[in-house]
């Protein structure tokens, strides 16, 4: 990779990170809001191996432990095993066009609210069903389609490809 | 470089992943004695600054609709300005959306809510300010409808607040009109919603729906009279005692600002935190 397009990647996540922490609390419920972190996690891992995905993971989800303390350690756990996973099916399994990583994004943030939910042990019977089947979706589509406007507005600095085959 | 270029993981990849793997779980069983510091110190330093954006956004969100308000009332002004029992009547309007802070008169401090992405983020709040103003362990956090949670660990510039919704949760409550108390803990979700519960209540005791549930002063933690929520049904019985459902009047997912209570105070805040239309009817 040309030191100019890392440069430009980079400035995409920081980008990112600092939507987390200026504009998302003012997106209305902060329960579906987009997760621009999470975003950026996952923007990370769909150009990385799954060893340092994995160790970004664990990074992003022990900032976000610590920033929300109801149970420390559940949020690396999760974006840990979303990390790896995520660059590993992209690896593996997906086809690069828009819409796949549109998916990608939305089943990484839920996945990482299941593990989140489920490793925490904090939520159980009717709150468990709603936060898996109603708050989770909900947030992973509006990251999702965060994630989709991001890659379009970025498409040439993230050299992403926007055929749908 | 494209985006998800071809690679599949290594023997090295699979030994990094189990080694953060195996740290997180490490992190989830450590004790709160351990963890609580580990957590404290990332917040107060490669996190500040970010914590710091989000306070100043908050502030920003604030200061605008100050701004959108104040234009609201010079609208209003100059279209009262004929009139000035209209004046008047703004005027009283406008005191009273001051609100608790003034009733409070003195020994709270005001806060910003960090909110952060996580479907655990209602348990526990992360709020701006800490001990360098006089924040302490088990203050309680309000708002002018009534409480969120107490402070479960200050911190120099932020604090942790442990909302009611927290599994760990207890308050003692009562009826507004003090026959009635109870003990106050989160039921979880239900239709959607956060709710608490309130049990021990004497069997031969009846509280209606729509009572206001107020915390009693009882254990120490909480001042006599913080609103926490209305009775929407009953939760369930046994032979000796009752069990009600409360819809808490502060729902922890949309707070964006807190007053802390710094100072213990012995006395009854049922009229400061009493709606402003049953107080104007005093």
């Amino acid at each position: 990779m040309r030191r100019g397009d890392n440069l430009r990647f980079w400035i995409v996540i920081a980008l990112l990170v600092g939507l987390e922490f200026s504009v998302r609390s003012h997106l209305g419920d902060q329960r579906i809001a987009p997760d621009f972190l999470l975003l950026a996690l996952l923007t990370y891992t769909i150009r990385s191996r799954p060893g340092p995905s994995a160790a970004a993971g664990f990074v992003v989800g022990l900032i976000s432990d610590a920033l929300s303390p109801a149970s420390f350690g559940a949020g690396a756990l999760a974006h840990t095993i979303v990390g790896y996973l995520s660059s590993w099916a992209k690896a593996v399994f997906f086809a690069e066009n828009l819409l796949v990583n549109g998916g990608l994004f939305f089943a990484g943030t839920w996945l990482r609210n299941a593990i989140l939910v489920l490793a925490s042990g904090k939520f159980s019977g009717t709150q468990l069903v709603w936060e898996l089947f109603v708050w989770s979706p909900l947030e992973g589509v509006t990251t999702a389609v965060a994630g989709i406007v991001m890659l379009v507005i970025f498409r040439q600095w993230l050299a992403v490809r926007m055929d749908e085959s | 470089m494209a985006l998800g270029a071809d690679r599949y993981a290594t023997r090295g990849d699979t030994f990094v992943f189990l080694v953060a793997l195996a740290l997180s779980l490490v992190a989830m069983s450590l004790p709160p004695g351990t963890r609580d510091p580990i957590a404290s110190s990332l917040r107060r330093t490669v996190l500040w600054p970010f914590l710091q954006l989000q306070s100043r956004s908050e502030e920003l969100r604030t200061s605008r609709a100050l701004f959108v308000q104040v234009e609201a009332q010079r609208d209003s002004a100059t279209l009262a300005a004929g009139e000035l029992g209209e004046i008047r009547s703004e005027n009283n309007r406008l005191r009273a959306l001051l609100g608790l802070g003034t009733r409070l008169g003195s020994g709270f401090v005001p806060a910003e809510v960090l909110h952060q992405a996580s479907p655990l983020g209602p348990l526990a709040v992360v709020i701006s300010v800490g001990s360098k103003r006089g924040v302490q362990a088990l203050a309680p956090v309000v708002t002018p409808d009534g409480l969120l949670g107490l402070v479960s660990r200050a911190e120099e510039s932020t604090s942790v607040v442990a909302t009611w919704a927290n599994q760990e949760f207890r308050a003692s409550g009562m009826a507004a009109d003090g026959s009635v108390y109870g003990i106050l803990a989160p039921h979880g979700l239900e239709g959607g919603a956060w709710l608490l519960e309130m049990s021990g209540v004497p069997y031969r005791l009846h509280v209606p729906v729509g009572t206001r549930i107020l915390t009693s002063g009882l254990g120490g933690v909480f001042p006599r009279g913080i609103p926490i929520g209305t009775v929407i049904g009953s939760a369930g019985e046994t032979e000796w005692d009752r069990t009600y459902l409360i819809r808490p009047a502060v729902p922890p997912g949309s707070v964006t600002h807190v007053m802390v209570l710094t100072s213990s105070r012995s006395d009854d805040l049922r009229t400061t935190f009493t709606p402003d239309s049953i107080r104007a009817q005093q």
